[in-house]
């Protein structure tokens, strides 16, 4: 199979995005229309890729004409390149909050190329074959992040930033460690060459241990339960358009690698693997939701519910069914699009405070301020998260419940029933505070004009599309994922192998 | 005898490692981070340190004898960059966080928590 430039291009437009913002450090507005281009190229080529995926098979790149197993191999498996094109629409909705926002942050030189630097990291860990190359793009993805979130406009920034990089860098030492585990027993590091090792029922003595190494570097990048204390501190002092990417997208590479770890590389260890994550996963559900309810500030609340999301998402794919597994992917893609979109009109709200706060005391009763339109769009977004129909919350929760019904496992659905209830108490309630009450005395002054309301206008527009037009393909593309991911194989044969 | 010693450091560079991290002075944990990541890189070393003789790639290596693995170098060289990427990172942030919190002392980084 001959090499798919989609994927390199994929990969390699943000990066010479970023390079040539840096050239034009001087200009900021030129950054920014750079930023917006340099995604814009991305996603079209990622575009591209899922329909030559969806015609005609998995795709692979050898870089440098290297074939595997000497080389390192780009694979867009239909998985991959799902994943691969949900980062890069909401990246490009990301890049288009910049261009009309205010923050002080957004004007440094450096901080468009981090912002490109992290797509290339979210792009490259989804699309690589080689278990080295997505450790070195998952750090350059926690590195540009946890950067900028230390020039963040918000002064603890620089307190929550530190904090994750001491706590990620030790997610970084267990993957590390796990690969080099992997690298001792099998002499590879080529996940197809190791699938195909550990498909023959061969277990060396290591390869038990480095699975474990590598789930908990997983659970840690997408702050499952035991790794989650970092997350609402480092994704609401964020600047808005980067807390919308971590807490939709970047938050998914962990999931990602899961899926990746149970789905092709230990398919044996699969069902202890997924019986931790659903007991991990109920756990995220309830404490993250019971966390959204009596939370202080409107960002945080978000981040509290991103890590109940994400227990959903662990749940489906705890469950270990193939119809629990589409329910999971179609459960992570759409709340992408809701999380990303719901915190950038959180952000839009705390841009009309002078001191741009997000702290619910300072926000109650601003409603009447800003345009009209900004309520309506952050009622859209909250009932999607809720999973009211006809949005696409509705399609991904009625997707995993019905992978539950399927599985039979009634204590955990009624949990997971009761806490989509609790999204709708504290969603509705946000709202009623920033847009029903009456502005309270210590409610902070505000100004006239806040962030563009562009980008997340654009995101909900998706979001109802998603519901609606766009439900029937994402489920059929996603039941061709787990058809594909159901038989490692298939991708085994894909990277093509000397015999 | 080597593989023992090589266990024994990797032990106890983890351990060392752990120990700083895991202390108040943001300074001291900097570089119970890089020690930590010295450890792996030793680990690397040993995945691929005892097969093989000669070094890879000379050319007067005698028939038949086994020439060691050059795929972990380039791999730990990749590694410290990373780890060399971060360290300095944190280092960074320890030298702003000094200045504008007037402490290194992560006892007194609490104001996230409410």
């Amino acid at each position: 199979m001959g090499n798919n430039y989609f994927l390199l291009g994929a990969l390699v437009t943000p990066l010479v995005g970023a390079i040539v913002a840096l050239v034009f450090a001087r200009s900021n507005r030129i950054q920014r229309i750079i930023g917006v281009v340099a995604g814009i190229i991305a996603w079209v080529f990622c575009s591209a890729l899922l329909i030559e995926i969806h015609s005609s098979g998995i795709q692979t790149y050898a870089l440098g004409n290297w074939r595997p197993p000497y080389g390192i191999v780009l694979v867009a498996d239909t998985f991959g390149g799902l994943f691969a094109f949900m980062v890069t629409s909401i990246m490009i909705g990301g890049l288009l909050y910049t261009l009309h926002s205010h923050d002080k942050c957004m004007t440094y030189p450096a901080f468009m190329p981090l912002f490109l630097l992290m797509e290339v990291g979210l792009v490259g860990a989804m699309l690589t074959g080689d278990l080295f190359t997505l450790f070195v793009f998952m750090e350059l993805m926690v590195l540009a992040s946890v950067s900028l979130t230390a020039i963040s406009d918000d002064q603890y920034g620089l307190e929550a930033a530190l904090k994750y990089i001491l706590i990620s860098s030790m997610g970084t030492l267990f993957l590390l460690l796990g690969i080099a585990a992997m690298y001792a027993t099998f002499g590879t590091l080529n996940m197809a060459e190791i699938a195909q090792t550990l498909l023959t029922g061969e277990r060396p003595f290591l390869a038990p241990a480095s699975a474990i190494m590598l789930l908990c570097a997983f659970l840690l990048k997408s702050a499952v339960f035991p790794f989650h204390f970092w997350q609402p501190d480092f994704h609401t002092t964020a600047p808005t358009p980067i807390s919308a990417m971590l807490s939709s997208i970047v938050v998914k590479v962990g999931v990602y690698g899961i899926i990746r770890l149970v789905t092709l590389l230990f398919i044996e260890e699969a069902p202890l693997l997924e019986r931790w994550l659903s007991t991990l996963g109920i756990i995220g559900i309830v404490f993250g939701s019971l966390g959204a309810l009596r939370t202080y500030n409107a960002k945080r609340m978000l981040a509290y519910s991103t890590f109940a999301q994400i227990g959903f998402i662990l749940v489906g794919i705890g469950w270990g069914e193939p119809l629990a597994l589409i329910g999971a992917i179609v459960y992570a893609f759409n709340h992408a699009f809701i999380k990303s979109s719901l915190l950038m009109l959180m952000g839009v709200v705390s841009s009309y405070t002078k001191i741009k706060s997000a702290n619910f005391a300072d926000i109650s009763g601003i409603g009447g301020k800003m345009p009209a339109s900004v309520g309506w769009l952050l009622l859209i977004g909250g009932l999607s998260l809720a999973g009211v129909p006809p949005l696409n919350g509705f399609i991904s929760k009625l997707a995993l419940i019905q992978g539950g019904v399927h599985r039979g496992d009634w204590p955990n659905l009624i949990i997971m029933v009761a806490a989509g209830i609790l999204t709708v108490i504290y969603m509705i309630r946000a709202w009623q505070r920033i847009f029903q009450q009456k502005a309270l005395p210590d409610t902070a002054e505000t100004k006239s004009e806040g962030d563009s309301l562009l980008a997340p206008f654009l995101l909900i527009c998706i979001c109802l599309l998603l519901g609606t037009v766009l439900a029937e393909p994402l489920i059929q593309l996603t039941m061709e994922t787990v058809r594909q991911l159901g038989d490692p194989r298939i991708y085994i044969s894909a990277v093509n192998l000397p015999a | 005898m080597t593989e023992l010693l090589f266990a024994l450091s990797i032990g106890l560079l983890f351990g060392i490692g752990v120990f700083q991290l895991l202390r108040r002075d943001l300074i001291k944990a900097a570089i119970g981070f890089a020690i930590l990541f010295s450890a792996i890189n030793l680990f690397f070393v040993a995945a691929g340190a005892f097969e093989g003789e000669f070094a890879p790639y000379v050319s007067n290596v005698e028939a038949g004898r086994q020439t060691s693995d050059p795929l972990i170098q380039a791999l730990i060289l990749t590694a410290i960059v990373v780890s060399f990427g971060s360290f300095s990172l944190v280092l960074g942030f320890v030298n702003i966080i000094s200045r504008r919190y007037n402490t290194i002392d992560s006892n007194d980084l609490n104001k996230l928590k409410h």
